[in-house]
């Protein structure tokens, strides 16, 4: 009601007429028609319909939560609402169960997901692990649904995703147990899993964006695509900037709309950074790339590292998950842990490979009261 | 693509005048605007710019395929390198579309690697070669005809005992000389022409470490950072003409030491039969830093056993496991020795950036020709037969 007329979402020439003409605020606009607001502000018909059209979905919303009372307002959620949605929302596995229990499950629907590491280390893995995963089908445990994975490096490489689809298909037919079971093994074959793995290759930043705008009108057209994938969003970003402040508004925008996007349509969206080579103190680091600010962009944070010849796995930030690190390796078959898992009737305190594993704590996340 | 005038890309004549005055004409410019700033120099709402960058965006973005499509053209998908075992670990030989890395230290056989490549290449497609053309991008003088014509002749002597074959091969390897970074910068600028003018089907640089080392000192401030904005650059380049191609990329690099106290935390010896561990206090890694390490897709290392057999280490790969392999560097090119072993292969392996290099530690000489006879003081070991004449590369 008091909102200044310099804040809405107009034009700005139209928003000079506006206030030369003597209006400040939207209270001043509530009871005009068109016609009468053209004639006094001196802009033409469409603009005018607009603003009063503008003024009337802001307002409208504004009048629904005085309306809504006690109880949910409207547009918003309460925090049981929104736990039950993320229950039903799930995870996508990633093979490799230590990274899942670690991560409550897997990398979760709905959010977005950054994975840093440095060359070689396996992101690119991680993510075609992660884009055979969420097919899996729902009977055994995973998604059923699509994935999109945009390759700003030329890593994707179509034969080992059919590796990795080919060790996830026998890992279904080993695990088999009933007729539900079977039939949807019949669907879920290496052509099948690579006809639903979609594929689009940005060679600059220019492209990257021009895709990302694109990506809400293509989640739409495809709802059953369940996670998206950018690999890498950094190398398109290092090299071709300038001003950096450009860069840090570019890629601000970039990660408001991946946020977005990943709330809107239910899908879990996955970033791959890399590291670059900071000096501080006479010593050289390590840190994730792209600057401070983008630490900010993803709500979850993994950071992928060599330890010697171990390649490990840690948690740098999430809003549910405890900090942890866990070993893993990259095998023929893809992403998988170190060693099998050992059979729940092994002794409590397992042995386990000799080497240093942070004790790894229990997850904040309890299960959801039925 | 992004030099797309926006007058091409369906925005209307009165919204590119206007545009114009800002400076933006192409997509390029659009996209780079954030929303808000659109606002400003357009004069429209919040919804018409979203709309209008979503116009663009048309113009301007790539095609979505499913990897179906690509999984459908797989007989395609490498350049066999004749080294079976070394195609057999990266299921295939160099993959397509993606930039390859020979690293490793100076005479160790990038450039005998790299000749080699480029007569297979010209080689029919019933040979596994690519039946293309080749371009040499030298920046180092490393580039011997000759060796070339030997390779060839050695390599495959029953297809290349007809003299019309030798001089075909020799005529589909396009040679270009470029000794400043500038000069490298503006060939690969003008590539794309030249890969269509020469139906080319490998593109080879060797090396891209030697000008831009010569001209960047690191230890100036801002230095680096240029120099890496550069490096991205043509891996920019060279990605996107090897995606649109679809050809091999193979780049060479030299090495680095990296002295440290900490070279202890991440540093793997190898045991290599007859050889000891590392340098002491410092070690020799592939050179252009960490993210020169991201922008390749493949890392090949060479590196040094003794002064005849070297081995190759598959040091980051999409596909292949971590793996160590035997050659020496032969008449025919390279020849791999002895690896029927699985031992040096592992899933292990440490950051390619970081990957210790074996250089050569001392100088074993032996006399050749007549003088050959008489024998010597028994100090130097007997390494067998090879090279000890020339090349040196």
């Amino acid at each position: 009601m008091h909102r200044t007329i310099a804040s809405l979402p107009l034009a700005p020439s139209v928003k000079i007429k506006l206030t030369s003409a003597g209006f400040d605020t939207c209270a001043d606009l509530k009871d005009l028609r068109p016609l009468q607001l053209c004639k006094e502000a001196g802009i033409s018909q469409e603009e005018a319909l607009e603003v009063l059209q503008t003024l009337r979905s802001d307002d409208g919303a504004g009048v629904a939560s005085h309306a809504g009372g006690a109880g949910a307002v409207s547009g918003g959620l309460t925090a049981l609402q929104l736990l039950q949605k993320e229950h039903a929302l799930g995870d996508i596995i990633t093979f490799c169960s230590a990274l899942d229990s670690a991560l409550g499950g897997g990398v979760p629907v709905g959010k977005t997901t950054e994975v840093c590491g440095a060359p070689g280390v396996g992101k690119t893995q991680l993510c075609l692990q992660l884009a055979v995963d969420v097919q899996i089908p729902v009977c055994f445990g995973g998604r059923g649904g699509r994935a999109l994975y945009v390759d700003t490096e030329g890593s994707f490489l179509v034969q080992r995703a059919a590796d990795m689809a080919h060790a996830a298909v026998e890992h279904c037919r080993v695990v088999t147990q009933d007729a539900e079971q079977q039939a949807a093994l019949k669907d879920f074959t290496v052509e099948n899993i690579l006809s639903r793995l979609s594929l689009v290759r940005c060679h600059d930043y220019v492209e990257l964006l021009a895709r990302c705008y694109l990506l809400p009108d293509f989640l739409t057209k495809h709802p059953e695509v369940q996670l998206v994938v950018i690999d890498s969003i950094a190398f398109p970003f290092r090299h071709d900037f300038e001003d950096f402040s450009q860069r840090t508004r570019l890629l601000n925008g970039l990660a408001q709309q991946l946020i977005q996007l990943a709330t809107e349509h239910n899908v879990a969206v996955v970033l791959t950074n890399q590291m670059t080579t900071k000096v501080w103190n006479g010593q050289s680091k390590l840190i994730p790339a792209l600057g401070e600010s983008w630490g900010h962009a993803a709500t979850q944070r993994l950071i992928l590292h060599w330890e010697g010849t171990q390649r490990l796995a840690s948690i740098y930030k999430s809003p549910s998950q405890m900090e942890a690190t866990i070993p893993y390796r990259i095998t023929e078959d893809g992403f998988r842990d170190l060693a099998p898992p050992p059979f729940p009737t092994a002794q409590p305190t397992s042995s386990g490979p000799a080497h240093s594993v942070q004790q790894r704590k229990r997850p904040r996340m309890e299960p959801l009261p039925s | 693509m992004h030099n797309k005038k926006l007058t091409r890309a369906g925005v209307d004549s009165q919204m590119c005048e206007r545009l114009k005055h800002h400076h933006v004409e192409t997509c390029e410019d659009l996209l780079s605007l954030t929303p808000l700033e659109v606002m400003r120099l357009a004069g429209q709402s919040h919804c018409h710019s979203l709309q209008l960058l979503r116009n663009v965006s048309v113009a301007c973005a790539p095609k979505i395929i499913t990897a179906q499509q690509l999984w459908l053209q797989r007989e395609d998908l490498c350049f066999s390198t004749s080294l079976q075992e070394l195609d057999r670990l990266l299921h295939g030989g160099l993959p397509r579309a993606t930039i390859t890395e020979v690293a490793g230290p100076s005479g160790c056989g990038k450039s005998q690697l790299c000749m080699m490549l480029s007569v297979l290449a010209t080689l029919p497609r019933s040979m596994g070669g690519l039946d293309s053309g080749v371009i040499y991008i030298d920046t180092e003088s490393a580039f011997s005809a000759e060796r070339l014509l030997e390779i060839a002749q050695s390599r495959f002597p029953d297809y290349f005992s007809v003299p019309e074959r030798l001089l075909q091969t020799a005529g589909r390897v396009h040679l270009f000389k470029e000794l400043t970074c500038q000069e490298v910068l503006i060939r690969l600028d003008h590539l794309e022409e030249d890969i269509i003018s020469c139906h080319a089907g490998l593109v080879i640089l060797d090396s891209v470490a030697s000008v831009v080392r010569k001209e960047f000192d690191t230890s100036l401030s801002g230095n680096l950072t240029h120099r890496s904005n550069l490096l991205g650059r043509e891996a920019a380049t060279l990605k996107y003409l090897a995606q649109e191609f679809r050809i091999p990329v193979v780049v060479t690099n030299q090495i680095t030491t990296i002295l440290s106290e900490r070279a202890s935390s991440g540093h793997v010896s190898f045991t290599a039969p007859g050889g000891e561990g590392g340098v002491g206090s410092g070690y020799v890694t592939a050179a252009l830093g960490n993210t020169w390490s991201h922008n390749v897709n493949t890392r090949l290392i060479v590196q040094y056993v003794d002064s005849h057999l070297r081995q190759i280490v598959i040091a980051k790969s999409p596909v292949a496991p971590f793996a160590v392999l035997n050659y020496t560097v032969q008449k025919e090119g390279l020849r791999l020795e002895g690896n029927a072993s699985e031992e040096m292969i592992s899933a292990q392996g440490t950051d390619p950036g970081l990957q210790p290099i074996r250089v050569r530690t001392g100088f074993d000489y032996r006399l050749t020709g007549a003088m050959a006879m008489t024998p010597l003081t028994p100090s130097t070991t007997s390494t067998g037969g090879g090279r000890c004449d020339n090349t040196g590369v």
